[in-house]
């Protein structure tokens, strides 16, 4: 363990968790209101660490439906990690251990990944460094979940501080770190359009986040029309 | 739903939201991507952070709101802005948390 990349790492974690926070708590609040037990809300947080998959999950409880419908939508919501996860291959390889890179990746969500990604424009990625990226995440989803399935009904409204806004100026802020070269503009304002679109069109996707899936794949594509040297 | 019925939800959910993070990092780490294909997952990146940024701005409630009581419109802009200038996360989730506040109670 490296103590400064640990370090670094639960640092760069503060935005995050402040983040989760209000979507955790809300994540516990809700989770009690259709009738899972403080045990359960917290460890479904734990075990899944997806914040839109256990949002759908509590939407299909109170609409009655089936276990297989929450799974099913789960599976298309996280599909897009496995477009993350393989764009993190090429950093990890061969200075990552395959085994510690695997179990870590479990802590991989949107933000995790884009953090994580900003830091590999000019930093090797270390066990250390994603350890402490990913696990206090996770830890601070789990804690904030917790805390709403206790607090339950007494929560004041997070809106008023603003904390609504807490993820987008994050993704606001990681976009603009994430934007390199002229071709990485065009990408994102198509994927932003794109998604938008298909939202529009097919409102379902805009509940399971498959727009973001389809955007994401046809703008990555739009992109290779460049031909640039980086 | 039944309390056994969560557990397997639970269970179930965890499963397919684990698999597709760990097995490209476990099965793909041993190959070396083809110059295109790396080319391609470079794009993904800011790809994703587009349309993320585009959902979380202008379909804050699940549905497009192009309207200018889309306080998160408003919020959008000094954040963007701000990003840009300082190149800080903290700042700028500063500026877009506090921004909103003031919306929230005083404006919109």
């Amino acid at each position: 363990m490296q103590k400064q990349e640990l370090r670094q790492g639960i640092n760069d974690s503060v935005p995050i968790i402040l983040g989760y926070l209000p979507l955790g708590l809300a994540f516990g609040v809700l989770a009690n209101e259709v009738g899972m037990s403080i045990i359960q809300a917290t460890v479904m947080s734990f075990l899944c660490f997806t914040g839109a998959g256990q949002y759908i999950a509590i939407g299909v409880m109170q609409a009655g439906g089936a276990v297989f419908t929450i799974i099913m939508a789960n599976v298309l919501v996280n599909l897009r990690y496995l477009l993350f996860s393989t764009s993190m291959v090429p950093y990890l390889k061969g200075r990552v251990p395959t085994a510690l890179g695997s179990f870590l990746s479990y802590g991989l969500t949107d933000e995790t990944y884009a953090v994580a990604m900003k830091r590999y424009q000019d930093h090797s990625p270390t066990v250390s460094y994603i350890a402490g990226l990913n696990l206090s995440s996770h830890i601070g989803w789990v804690a904030s979940t917790l805390l709403g399935a206790i607090l339950g009904g007494y929560m004041s409204n997070t809106e008023r501080l603003g904390l609504g806004f807490a993820l987008p100026a994050m993704y606001i802020c990681l976009l603009v770190f994430m934007i390199k070269r002229k071709s990485d503009v065009f990408v994102a304002l198509s994927s932003a359009l794109l998604c938008l679109v298909v939202g529009y069109f097919l409102p379902a996707t805009m509940g399971n986040l498959f727009n973001i899936i389809i955007a994401t794949v046809v703008a990555a594509s739009l992109g290779m029309l460049f031909n640039e040297r980086d | 739903m039944s309390g056994t019925d969560i557990w397997v939800m639970i269970v179930g959910v965890s499963i397919v939201s684990m698999l597709p993070r760990v097995l490209p990092v476990a099965l793909f780490t041993r190959y070396e991507f083809p110059e295109p294909l790396k080319r391609w997952l470079s794009f993904i990146a800011p790809a994703v952070l587009g349309s993320l940024t585009a959902v979380s701005v202008l379909a804050p409630e699940g549905f497009i709101d192009l309207s200018i009581h889309n306080r998160y419109i408003w919020a959008f802009l000094p954040t963007l802005l701000v990003a840009i200038k300082t190149r800080s996360l903290f700042y700028s989730l500063l500026v877009g948390i506090v921004t909103m506040a003031l919306l929230y109670n005083y404006f919109l």
